[in-house]
């Protein structure tokens, strides 16, 4: 297998650019082409376990999925164009569905960043903070199922918060908080960001420490207060920081699946279900693999859009 | 200005014990002894009941086979990602490689995906190929799910390197596995190290390939045992099921205190 990866570069036209640094010449004597064939072969073999796992594990699967979105749902279904697609136009859950996704990207990049920015300014400074930022980060150690137990307890007919609810003689606020859309849906991105703001807190400290002093300095003695410092002075510095938390953040929230799955399945009656989990739901509940094939299809292209802020500024630094 | 400290202070002071009450009632009731919970949430620890609470969850969800599982699932695939991604990254940077851009999107691809693209196939072609319900079946799609990510830090980290050495090397007849092994690994071992990290508690983590690719108690991993053991919330209290979310994430809080270094780096290098 590792061969046919190989082959297939080298038997590629070459024109003579090869990239043969000339310390090779004076190494060994064997002819030019044999040896950068060589070369060529043992980088190949290097790349090659790499490659083929994710070629066979996740681009082929990949592309199945493309191509099983434009058939239906049983077996024998003929190729149906883009009627797996007009589903969202047409499908009560999956317009749900929809409106679920766009609360969860809103909730998902609005609360990280602003509580994230905000715990990391106002603890940078002062010392006892360490404490209080140990609090933020450390739900973050905790995996979304986990999460999902511990909000579970929070949020039951008989958890903690209706009980605080009673003991503050607020019981008509009490109410089962995961029964009701939308009210269901908010305290899950609530949940959410209880624990992805450790991380933004913690990518925002180390861009806050990054930033040089004397900037401050300047801007203090030039008479800016501490909102002036924070507006003009901090903030555009961390404009590289934020895109990074903000595309970060907007992809994992796309793409969380474990604390609404553990939390709701999706339900009740499918109120709660993001692309995610409704393409799981369709696929392997209701055994609608077409709609669910279109339905991964559809996030992916959200995904990959919502990668594209992060990824273009990154890749233009450290790429070629 | 002391104003203003009173007003930051007070308002730190006020989210962070925002953000503690969940861990706390984590940890307090699932200290409660389950037969003495009282139906609603314990707010301050009495009695010490933790210990059977995790071993009735442990019984309940047989947590011990998934707890094995997970470790072999996440040190294995981690392992294999960190290595395998560092050949890759190795032969795209520092060897003599034409189409280093196309070969970096072939590899990098993988981590743009949403996992839902992929599950479906996996599942059919895992049924058919009876990799399904095996330990060695969820190795190998841990691993391919880890490598894309793993190889862009290692490649970002093989551009930092200094190439002096490795030339030297090549020009005393070193042959590029002796290299690879030899200056190219000990180089890199900070960021593979912190690369192992966030793999393994990404495994660790996943909740949906265990639920998909395994249905037998002894293969399926940590997580799918306690979506299980939440799905029987009311039957076996919640003492107990709190318990055993705490059990099984103590792996990554260790990980997190005891290698905080690796674990922020980890976080850095990523993004």
């Amino acid at each position: 297998m590792s061969t046919s990866t190989t082959d297939a570069r080298t038997a590629a036209p070459d024109g003579g650019s090869a990239p043969t640094p000339p310390r090779d010449g004076r190494r060994t004597p064997m002819t030019p082409s044999w040896r950068v064939q060589r070369e060529r072969l043992t980088a190949g073999g290097f790349m090659a376990p790499a490659v083929l796992l994710v070629a066979v594990f996740l681009l082929a699967p990949f592309a199945w999925t493309v191509y099983r979105s434009f058939f239906g749902d049983t077996r024998t279904s003929p190729f149906s164009w883009f009627d797996n697609y007009t589903l969202f136009a047409s499908d009560p859950a999956l317009f749900r569905s929809i409106q679920n996704t766009l609360m969860w990207v809103a909730g998902t990049v609005l609360l990280p960043f602003v509580l994230g920015l905000a715990i990391a300014c106002m603890t940078n400074a002062s010392r006892f903070s360490r404490l209080a930022r140990l609090c933020v980060v450390l739900p973050y150690a905790l995996s979304g199922s986990a999460v999902a137990v511990v909000w579970n307890f929070m949020l039951t007919t008989d958890g903690a918060v209706n009980q605080v609810l009673m003991a503050l003689n607020l019981d008509s606020l009490a109410h089962g908080w995961l029964l009701t859309w939308p009210g269901n849906s908010v305290v899950m991105i609530l949940a959410n960001a209880w624990q992805a703001t450790g991380v933004a807190v913690i990518l925002f400290l180390v861009g806050l420490q990054s930033i040089p002093p004397e900037t401050l300095e300047a801007g203090a003695l030039d008479g800016a207060g501490g909102w002036q410092q924070f507006r003009h002075i901090v903030l555009p510095q961390l404009r590289p920081v934020s895109i990074i938390v903000i595309g970060m953040s907007l992809v994992n929230g796309l793409k969380s699946f474990d604390l609404i799955w553990v939390l709701t399945q999706g339900g009740p009656g499918r109120a709660t279900e993001t692309l995610a989990v409704s393409m799981y739901n369709e696929t392997f509940l209701e055994l609608r693999p077409g709609a669910g094939a279109a339905i991964a299809v559809v996030l992916t292209v959200i995904v990959l859009a919502a990668s594209w802020l992060y990824l273009r500024r990154q890749l233009d630094v450290k790429g070629e | 200005m002391t104003l203003g400290r009173v007003v930051r202070n007070g308002t730190v002071a006020v989210l962070a014990a925002l953000w503690l009450v969940p861990t706390w009632l984590l940890v307090v009731n699932a200290l409660v002894p389950a037969g003495s919970y009282s139906g609603s949430p314990h707010w301050l620890p009495q009695d010490f009941g933790l210990f059977a609470n995790m071993a009735q969850a442990w019984d309940k969800a047989h947590l011990g086979p998934a707890l094995g599982n997970s470790l072999v699932y996440s040190v294995a695939s981690a392992v294999a990602a960190v290595v395998v991604a560092t050949f890759a990254a190795f032969a795209t940077i520092i060897m003599p490689v034409k189409r280093r851009v196309l070969w970096f999107w072939v590899i990098y691809s993988g981590t743009l995906l949403p996992l839902q693209v992929f599950i479906r196939p996996l599942f059919l072609s895992y049924a058919e190929s009876s990799l399904y319900d095996t330990q060695f079946g969820l190795v190998l799609i841990y691993t391919a799910i880890a490598i894309p990510f793993a190889f862009f830090v290692m490649r970002n980290y093989a551009l930092t390197l200094p190439r002096e050495v490795i030339e030297a090397a090549r020009m005393d007849g070193a042959s590029w596995w002796r290299v690879f092994w030899q200056i190219h690994v000990p180089l890199s071992r900070s960021a593979m190290i912190a690369v192992f990290v966030f793999q393994f508690v990404a495994v660790w983590n996943d909740l949906m390939f265990g639920i998909t690719l395994t249905t037998s108690r002894n293969i399926r991993p940590v997580m799918a045992a306690l979506a299980d053991l939440q799905g029987n919330y009311s039957n076996v209290g919640p003492p107990v099921v709190l318990a055993g979310a705490l059990l099984v994430s103590l792996p990554t809080l260790v990980l997190f205190f005891s290698a905080q270094r690796f674990f922020i780096s980890s976080l850095r290098i990523t993004r």
